[in-house]
């Protein structure tokens, strides 16, 4: 007879460790898992990549006028592409997307742009995220009158469509990229302050943070290190969809004059002071707008993936 | 008045509906001929691509300023046809130099040192602006006034580009290394200024390169910049034009350089303005010259602004529309131009700003009062000879003080009421007459009457 002994069951310690797995890694894996927000990464990548090295791959200054270089070339403005490899002839100086009416090349314009855009969309979701993180968790949290006060104040400004909100807040402090920049902040804190408080709210009477009062913890401590990081997931997806919509709005006002002034090389404002060449020119609206257009999807496929990957609703999909 | 005027004019204002179209329609009882549409309507659309866009697709009959880059589109099509419009324009940069008005500082402004001034006038390419950004038929400025108009350009012709002799000029009036100052223009074509953004954009690329001076641009709304400049309230530097209303050295610098001038260059120059005085009371060119030729050159070395240039334009219409033309006055009347249809759409560059044109100086304001109201004395079509309007002769006496117009009989108002002398006088009045109750008008400024005679009846002490 022959038994079979099965062998007890052993507690391994390096199994188990690999096997537990932190919310960040599972993220990671949904979010490299779905092939649209990989698009979005590789997108917002090349863009980052465009923006940090600019200086050394834009061929010209975003504001020279070909009629400022020496020696002086010959050439109109808001001339057609010319493309060395692809035809253009070599006497031809090259300009890869062409001149814009002032005869700027638009193709360094372009690549300074991309810098523009991306500091636009980070600064204005990072001043809202702040500003709207601190009201909202200070409502959640004492609610009241407190509350009371900054929610009614976030619902005056929700009521307003956003772009024209911020157009008004702008036609009030003066155009300009700050002053665009400060009010498409302005109009996006009800936003987070309306996400944060949430997630205070529900998380504010749960029992770790009861015990973490019981235990003698001070608001601060209570409200910033237990409350806030489990608010934490929320807001990244909320902040990523903002971006993109921050720089949507920054080009909207650009394009009406009221953002970036001349000679900046924002998208919007190369859009906007071109608008009138669309039949004759068309590479000069064509490319701005592709531009914002890639940007803003790369940002929205992002945030789409985010917002999936971290829904703890969808963790079967996992 | 400022929305519906009776005037005796071929049309009538039937609807304005603002910031969408201004319906006129023919008066039955105009006293000349009157062969267009039955209805006449003004458009606009601030975007020349827009116009053309509307002028191809037929739903306009005849558009105002082409884009620059859009000649050869128009003339390559065969149901449309392009009139150009003689350049009896001129495109200025100006200086608020020597403001009264609070709010600015002299002693910090560097505009306010004659020298700076005539620096920017030597460091700024005229002839890159025009032959780059500026449509065929252009040119570019020698003197404030289109060298067509009588005694329009006597004198010295303006400084050359020079940019060594502008920078010594501006290190011996105290900026060596420049200083930062605002642009303010209105995001506005005219034929005098095709492409402003791209022209504003160029000029801050030249003095920054050129003389190291900061220009930040300011854009405004065209209504606020032309009050703003008429009350001198614009800093730094501004470009505006101006299109010849009738073709005389009056309408050019007595307009803006005379005693009754608006604040627009800030105080006046006793050199400029007495010049003038004398040149516009004078009738036979021969005997006005030598003043002109003092108020050119002396406005050539105070530098209130910058003449850049006389800038040609062109209209479009289809080609079915008959009695088209371009006028060089800006004054196009629709009742010599049919379509064969009965309604006549017109697109034009902006809104009227008000139709009681007695106060107003923006082109598509007046285009559209001239459907409406007359004058003792008008225009040939499509030339600047002048003809008999609403009176039909009149008399001058030698020292030209005394001045008597025989008045068209038969002619009555859009309302019915018939036209006399009363209605002369009671026109002349409230715009000269600042008591005059009605001397309100849109902004109250009144600028041509005070540009032409010098000042107002009863005018307020400042």
């Amino acid at each position: 007879m022959t038994t079979q002994t099965i062998p007890p069951a052993k507690l391994d310690v390096n199994t188990l460790s690999l096997d537990s797995v932190s919310l960040w890694q599972i993220t990671r894996r949904r979010l490299f898992r779905r092939k649209s927000s990989v698009v979005g990464m590789i997108i917002l990548g090349i863009l980052i990549l465009i923006a940090i090295t600019a200086p050394w791959i834009a061929p010209y200054s975003p504001t020279l006028s070909m009629l400022d270089v020496k020696p002086a070339q010959d050439i109109q403005k808001r001339s057609a592409p010319c493309i060395h490899l692809l035809g253009c002839p070599a006497d031809q100086p090259e300009h890869l997307m062409g001149t814009d009416g002032n005869l700027r090349d638009e193709f360094s314009r372009m690549l300074y742009g991309a810098r523009l855009s991306l500091i636009i969309g980070l600064s204005t979701v990072s001043f809202a995220i702040v500003i709207g993180t601190i009201l909202g968790a200070l409502g959640g949290y004492f609610g009241g009158w407190i509350d009371n006060i900054i929610m009614r104040i976030m619902d005056v400004l929700l009521a307003f469509p956003s772009l024209l909100l911020a157009i008004a807040i702008v036609t009030v402090i003066g155009p300009g990229l700050i002053n665009a920049l400060l009010a498409i902040g302005i109009v996006s804190i009800p936003a987070y302050a309306r996400v944060v408080r949430g997630s205070v709210l529900s998380v504010r009477e749960m029992d770790y943070v009861s015990a973490s009062r019981a235990l003698g913890g001070n608001t601060y401590e209570i409200l910033f290190k237990r409350i806030l990081p489990n608010a934490l997931t929320p807001l990244i997806v909320q902040g990523t969809l903002g971006i993109a919509s921050a720089i949507l709005d920054a080009a909207a006002l650009s394009f009406l004059g009221l953002g970036a002034q001349p000679p900046t090389p924002e998208w919007g404002a190369m859009l906007g002071s071109e608008r009138n060449q669309v039949f004759t020119a068309p590479h000069l609206v064509f490319y701005p707008g592709l531009a914002i257009m890639l940007t803003v999807l790369a940002f929205n496929l992002l945030g789409d993936g985010l917002r999936d990957a971290l829904d703890p609703r969808l963790a079967h999909m996992s | 008045m400022l929305e519906k005027p009776v005037g005796t004019g071929p049309y009538m204002v039937s609807e304005w509906v603002r910031g969408d179209q201004l319906v006129l329609t023919k008066n039955a009882n105009y006293w000349g001929e009157n062969i267009g549409a039955e209805t006449l309507v003004f458009k606009w659309s601030t975007e020349s691509a827009q116009r053309l866009l509307e002028l191809q697709s037929g739903t306009v009959d005849g558009i105002d300023n082409v884009g620059p880059d859009d000649f050869a589109t128009v003339e390559g099509d065969s149901n449309l046809a392009l009139f150009n419009r003689p350049a009896l324009n001129i495109m200025y940069i100006g200086f608020n130099n020597n403001p009264t008005n609070e709010g600015f500082d002299n002693a910090a402004n560097p505009l306010a040192n004659e020298k700076v001034r005539q620096a920017i006038a030597m460091g700024i390419d005229r002839n890159r602006i025009v032959d780059n950004f500026y449509p065929a038929g252009s040119e570019v400025a020698s003197h404030f006034t289109p060298c067509s108009i009588p005694n329009g350009c006597v004198g010295d012709e303006w400084y050359a580009f020079d940019v060594e002799a502008a920078k010594a000029l501006l290190t011996e009036a105290g900026y060596p290394d420049g200083f930062e100052t605002v642009l303010n223009y209105r995001d506005v074509v005219r034929g005098y200024l095709p492409d402003p953004n791209v022209v504003a954009q160029d000029l801050q690329a030249q003095l920054k390169e050129n003389l190291n001076i900061t220009l930040n641009i300011e854009v405004m709304e065209s209504g606020a910049f032309l009050a703003a400049a008429d009350a001198g309230q614009l800093q730094g530097l501004h470009m505006l034009g101006w299109g010849a209303d009738y073709p005389d050295q009056t309408n050019f610098l007595g307009y803006h350089f005379g005693a009754g001038a608006s604040l627009q260059f800030g105080d006046k120059f006793e050199d400029i303005t007495s010049a003038l005085e004398s040149g516009a009371q004078l009738a036979s060119d021969a005997d006005r010259a030598p003043f002109y030729e003092a108020a050119n050159n002396a406005i050539r070395t105070h530098v209130p602004m910058i003449p850049v240039a006389h800038g040609g334009s062109a209209l479009a219409f289809k080609a079915s529309v008959e009695g088209a033309f371009a006028s060089p006055l800006g004054n196009e009347e629709f009742s010599v131009m049919s379509n064969g249809t009965d309604t006549f759409v017109w697109m034009q560059n902006a809104e009227p700003i008000s139709l009681y044109c007695a106060d107003e100086t923006d082109g598509e304001s007046l285009r559209a009062c001239e459907q409406i109201t007359q004058s003792l004395l008008g225009y040939e079509v499509g030339g600047t000879a002048v003809v008999p309007v609403l009176a039909e002769s009149y008399e001058v006496n030698a020292d030209l003080t005394e001045w008597t117009f025989k008045l068209r009989p038969g002619v009555v108002f859009h309302d019915g009421s018939t036209f006399d002398a009363n209605d002369v006088v009671t026109s002349l009045s409230i715009q000269w007459d600042a008591a005059n109750p009605l001397h309100t008008g849109n902004t109250g400024a009144f600028s041509y009457w005070s540009g032409l005679f010098g000042a107002f009846l009863n005018a307020p002490a400042q």
